[in-house]
């Protein structure tokens, strides 16, 4: 009955390194989530360009990371604002089934534009709702 | 806005909120939570909150896409996930004690760097990965 008492050896290892996140991941992670919450975004703005430029992984699998890691951050956002009584379901869920479709769309527009100018239009945009915003605080 | 024509504003603002963030990765709760404020006159605070609840669906979306696809390992980062999750409820309480206008201009400064950061990477695309 010993042979059937657990894996090998070197799957266990395996097993318990996957396990535990190296400190470069857990201090993204954590920092991510701070910006999340505080500011009801996914965070992924950071912890991409962190994972590709400090945790060296590939620029694709930092952005799958990345976004599998707003679920768990988001769902603790959610619920602790939810406590607080600040959550709008309603209106959310007219925002998230818009959001859902275009997110797709914009996937396939991906390949067709120019991203470069895109960028520059969009982040001047920005610029003009933060003073915007700013303005109005 | 109220009724009828709020919902249609809403759906339409989730799309172009989605095209935005699929093809530039930024503009799920960058775009949401200022429309809340300023078109549909949230609180700061209520407005971030919603926003959280919009960008969950997009990302399980995503990441589902992502796997058929085989790219990233969606366990690592589930886990990776659980551990900004305690960040995200600290993050969320800070919130919660800061005055909206406060936070507000927080917001701000936060959407500011990301549209400079944006503008940069587009006009010196080289500089991108530095």
């Amino acid at each position: 009955m010993r042979a059937s008492a657990g894996p090998p050896e070197a799957t266990r290892r395996h097993a318990l390194r996957s396990l535990v996140l190296d400190p470069k991941l857990l201090t993204i992670g954590a920092g991510g989530g701070v910006l999340s919450g505080l500011l009801g975004v996914g965070g992924g703005i950071v912890m991409v360009p962190l994972l590709v430029l400090w945790a060296r992984y590939p620029q694709r699998d930092a952005h799958a990371i990345s976004l599998g890691a707003i679920i768990p951050i988001s769902v603790a956002g959610i619920a602790t604002y939810g406590v607080a009584g600040e959550v709008r379901y309603w209106q959310a869920l007219g925002l998230a089934a818009g959001s859902v479709v275009g997110a797709r769309l914009g996937a396939r527009l991906l390949a067709q534009i120019d991203e470069r100018l895109l960028k520059v239009v969009f982040g001047a945009f920005l610029v003009g709702v933060a003073a915007l915003l700013g303005a109005r605080g | 806005m109220t009724g009828t024509t709020l919902y249609l504003a809403l759906v339409s603002f989730g799309v172009v909120a989605g095209v935005a963030s699929g093809l530039l990765g930024v503009g799920g709760g960058t775009l949401v939570v200022p429309f809340l404020t300023l078109a549909v006159g949230f609180s700061q605070h209520a407005a971030e909150a919603t926003s959280l609840l919009v960008i969950l669906p997009t990302a399980i979306a995503g990441s589902l896409v992502l796997r058929r696809h085989g790219v990233g390992d969606l366990g690592l980062a589930l886990r990776f996930g659980a551990v900004g999750a305690v960040g995200s409820v600290l993050g969320a309480l800070l919130a919660l004690a800061l005055p909206g206008s406060t936070l507000r201009i927080v917001f701000a400064v936060f959407v500011g760097l990301v549209g400079l950061r944006l503008a940069r990477d587009g006009l010196f695309p080289e500089r991108q990965r530095r």
